[in-house]
C-alpha cells in the first residue's frame, strides 16, 4: 500500500510499505494492506512505516486511510 | 586634466555600487529559489488538510463550530499584515502597504473596527510615520518562517475570535503565483470557509467522531492558511528584491559606458591640446 507523511512544512515520506504503526489518540493503531477506509486523530509518540521502513516522532494531526493508500497528516514530525 | 580625475572616482563608485547590488541580486536568487521550495513543500499538506476538512464538512455542523461562526454583522476585525524586515526590493512593501490601506479604508467605512497585527519592521515603520496605533508587532520572523511563528501568529486571534470579541480575520500578504507574479493579496481565514465539500468514502470509520476530528482540524487548516502566507511572502519578497537588484546592475552597467566613453573623450582631448601645444611652441621658435 502507498503510505504518505506530511507535516505543514515539507512532505517527509512517501513510498510503499507493508505496514504502519500510528500512534492515534487513544493508543497505537496498526494498519495493513487493505484497511477499510478510516480517519483518526493523532496523539503524540512514534509512528514507523514497514518494518525497519522510516520512523518519527509525531504530535496531533490525523491519520487517514482510503482505497489502500494512507495518509499521515501531523502538525509536528521529527525524523527520529 | 581635473575633470578626468572626477569621473575617474565616480566610475571607481559606481563600479562598487554594481558589485554590491549584483551580489545581492546572487543572494535574493538563492534564497528565492530555497523560499520557493518551501512554498511547494507547503502544499501537500494544505491539499490533504483541505481534502479531509472538505469531506467531513456539511452545513449543519456549521453551528456547533466557534471557528465557522458567521457573525451577522462585523464590528472588529483583526488585520495582519505581513512586510519584510529589510528594505531594497523595489516596490514590494509600498504594494503591500497599499494593499493594506485599501482593506483598512473598506472595512472602516462599514464602521467596523480594526486592530492592526503587523510583522515585518517596513509595514511597522511605515505605520508608526503615519502615527497608527498597532496592536502587536513582530520583527521576529526570519527568512524561513516555522509551523510555529504561524501558530503564534494567528492562535491568540482564533482564541478572541472563538470566544467572540473579534468578528473576522483578515491577512495581507504576497501571493506567490510564480518568480514574476506576486500580486499583493487580501484574504480572509476567519471566519473558515470551508473548502468545497467532496463525498466523504462510504463505510467510513471515524475516531472518535466527525465532530471532533474537525474541531481538531480547522484551528490546524487556519494555522495552516497562515503558514502558507508567510511562506508565500518570504518567496515574494526575495523575488522582488532579485528583479529591483538586477535592473539596479544594469543601470550601474550602462551608467559605467557612459562614464567611460566621457573619460576617454576627455583624456583624448587633453592629449590632442597637449599635442596642439607643442608643436604651436615649436614653430613659435622657428619663426
Amino acid at each position: 500500500m502507498k503510505v504518505s507523511v506530511i507535516s505543514p512544512e515539507a512532505l517527509l515520506f512517501e513510498g510503499e510499505a507493508t505496514s504502519v504503526v500510528a500512534p492515534a489518540f487513544d493508543g497505537e493503531v496498526g494498519i495493513l494492506a487493505g484497511h477499510a477506509p478510516m480517519l483518526t486523530m493523532l496523539g503524540a509518540g512514534m509512528l514507523r512505516v514497514g518494518d525497519g521502513g522510516p520512523a518519527f516522532t509525531v504530535k496531533g494531526g490525523f491519520l487517514q486511510v482510503v482505497d489502500d493508500t494512507v495518509r499521515v497528516v501531523t502538525e509536528q514530525a521529527t525524523k527520529a | 586634466m581635473a575633470k578626468g580625475r572626477e569621473l575617474k572616482g565616480r566610475i571607481k563608485s559606481t563600479e562598487n555600487t554594481r558589485k554590491i547590488t549584483r551580489t545581492m541580486e546572487m543572494v535574493a536568487t538563492s534564497k528565492m529559489k530555497r523560499a520557493q521550495d518551501r512554498v511547494v513543500a507547503a502544499r501537500p499538506y494544505a491539499r490533504a488538510l483541505g481534502d479531509v476538512i472538505a469531506s467531513l464538512y456539511n452545513p449543519d455542523l456549521a453551528e456547533s463550530f466557534p471557528l465557522l461562526r458567521r457573525p451577522a454583522q462585523e464590528r472588529t476585525a483583526a488585520v495582519v499584515l505581513l512586510t519584510s524586515n529589510r528594505g531594497l526590493a523595489g516596490a514590494f512593501n509600498a504594494n503591500l502597504l497599499k494593499e493594506a490601506r485599501t482593506l483598512l479604508a473598506s472595512l472602516e467605512a462599514q464602521g467596523v473596527q480594526v486592530r492592526l497585527h503587523v510583522v515585518g519592521r517596513k509595514g511597522i515603520g511605515y505605520f508608526k510615520y503615519v502615527g497608527r496605533a498597532l496592536e502587536k508587532e513582530r520583527t521576529d520572523i526570519t527568512d524561513r518562517p516555522t509551523a510555529a511563528d504561524a501558530a503564534g501568529l494567528v492562535d491568540g486571534l482564533m482564541g478572541e475570535f472563538a470566544a467572540g470579541s473579534l468578528d473576522a480575520v483578515y491577512v495581507v500578504y504576497a501571493k506567490f503565483n510564480s518568480a514574476l507574479s506576486t500580486p499583493p493579496t487580501a484574504e480572509r481565514i476567519l471566519p473558515v470557509a470551508p473548502p468545497a465539500s467532496g463525498a466523504a468514502p462510504k463505510d467510513y470509520l471515524l475516531y472518535p467522531s466527525a465532530g471532533e476530528i474537525l474541531s481538531d482540524l480547522l484551528p490546524a487548516y487556519v494555522r495552516n492558511a497562515a503558514y502558507r502566507a508567510l511562506v508565500e511572502t518570504v518567496a515574494a519578497e526575495q523575488s522582488a528584491r532579485r528583479t529591483a537588484m538586477k535592473n539596479a546592475t544594469d543601470n550601474a552597467g550602462e551608467m559605467l559606458n557612459t562614464l567611460r566613453r566621457t573619460y576617454n573623450r576627455a583624456r583624448q582631448a587633453h592629449i590632442t591640446q597637449e599635442i596642439a601645444e607643442i608643436v604651436g611652441g615649436a614653430a613659435a621658435l622657428q619663426g
